[in-house]
């Protein structure tokens, strides 16, 4: 695998979405403030099985999760 | 909302046009109130026509961008002659893109329509929906098909980090599609949007494609175009669908300022030919009285 984050287990978007983070972070301030703006989302998202609803969750907090989780896997392997 | 709100006075009034004299004051208050709810809800629906309107350059200008985007990232697609997979057995995935608002006409059942009339066809398909509403819709006739739900999209413009996220989570479902299919309303002009499609391609149909060849790209590079792709059709999808549930926003809360206005104006002239009623009635009590005290 020619990239490191492939290998951390983190999916092409989740490192786009980084990327785009670290580069609002460095604008100078009035421009920063816009367009942290478009890199705020508040979507929840609920898994279902056989036609039940499961328990609804925020789909920022779940992919910080899931990212943690890759890294976490990806050091002790 | 204001239609059903409203039918109750209609009935009330029908039943008793014409009611004697001491009924004839409670009819004219009743009138008075319904009179005055419906200007309220003429002046709900006229303000948010307004909200719509100014909403809706911003949105037309964040689908019209969307589109050129979407259409430069299918670009390449279309010229390795990437085709969906022939597979057998294997299921398709459906992304929904409706919202989680109502009050803006048949924006979300038309989606839900186009999905159940899929369904009759051929039902190997798996959904995952966005916005409330087309949820509690498909819930009640496809509810085993539903893998996943989202919500919370559709408040703003829609952002591209809101189309990661959601790419990101249908990447992350186990079930092994043959491609999926992203369905969307497509804005054709102000007053008309129909349900439309857009492909994302699995790994295999991009380097099963004719030209695939011609790019030159590595095998291992595959799995990120293809997450990305998804990621800018779903941004395109979201922000047509947001276009054209502002758009049929506007238009419905205009044809309902419309009619509460007409029925503003049926009531008045309703209450005024009431007053009148009354007051004739009275006087002609008032001088029928004084007429036979006089005679006496």
């Amino acid at each position: 695998m020619p990239f490191a984050w492939k290998a951390a287990g983190i999916t092409y978007n989740r490192y786009l979405t980084v990327a785009a983070r670290a580069v609002r972070r460095s604008l100078k301030d009035d421009k920063r403030l816009v367009a942290e703006r478009r890199g705020e989302t508040d979507l929840r998202f609920t898994k279902w099985t056989n036609g039940k609803q499961g328990e609804p969750r925020s789909v920022v907090e779940a992919n910080q999760a899931a990212m943690v989780e890759a890294a976490g896997g990806g050091q002790s392997a | 909302m204001l239609s059903r709100a409203a039918r109750p006075a209609l009935r009330a009034v029908a039943t008793r046009p014409i009611a004697p004299n001491a009924a004839t004051f409670a009819t004219l208050r009743e009138i008075e109130g319904r009179l005055k709810s419906i200007r309220n809800i003429e002046k709900i629906t006229n303000t948010m026509k307004i909200v719509a309107s100014t909403k809706l350059n911003r949105a037309q200008r964040a689908m019209q961008d969307s589109r050129v985007y979407g259409n430069t990232s299918n670009e390449v697609f279309k010229s390795a002659e990437t085709k969906p997979l022939e597979g057998e057995g294997r299921k398709k995935l459906i992304v929904v893109c409706s919202s989680d608002k109502g009050l803006c006409g048949g924006v979300h059942s038309g989606l839900s329509r186009y999905i159940r009339r899929r369904a009759l066809e051929d039902s190997n398909f798996d959904l995952v929906i966005i916005g409330e509403k087309c949820k509690a819709q498909l819930s009640r006739t496809n509810a085993q098909a539903i893998q996943l739900s989202f919500s919370g999209a559709g408040k703003d413009v829609p952002t591209f980090s809101d189309a990661q996220a959601i790419a990101d989570q249908i990447v992350l479902l186990p079930g092994d599609y043959s491609d999926i299919e992203i369905v969307y309303n497509k804005f054709i002009n102000a007053t008309s949007y129909e349900p439309a499609t857009v492909e994302a391609f699995s790994e295999e149909a991009i380097a099963a494609s004719a030209n695939f060849a011609a790019f030159e790209v590595d095998e291992e590079l595959l799995g990120n175009l293809r997450e990305y792709a998804l990621a800018n059709s779903l941004y395109w999808a979201l922000c047509e669908g947001h276009a054209c549930e502002i758009s049929a926003r506007r238009n419905a809360m205009d044809n309902a300022s419309k009619n509460a206005g007409e029925m503003i104006n049926k009531y008045q002239i309703l209450f005024n030919r009431t007053r009148q009623a009354v007051i004739t009635g009275e006087l002609v009590e008032i001088i029928t009285g004084a007429t036979a005290s006089e005679d006496m």
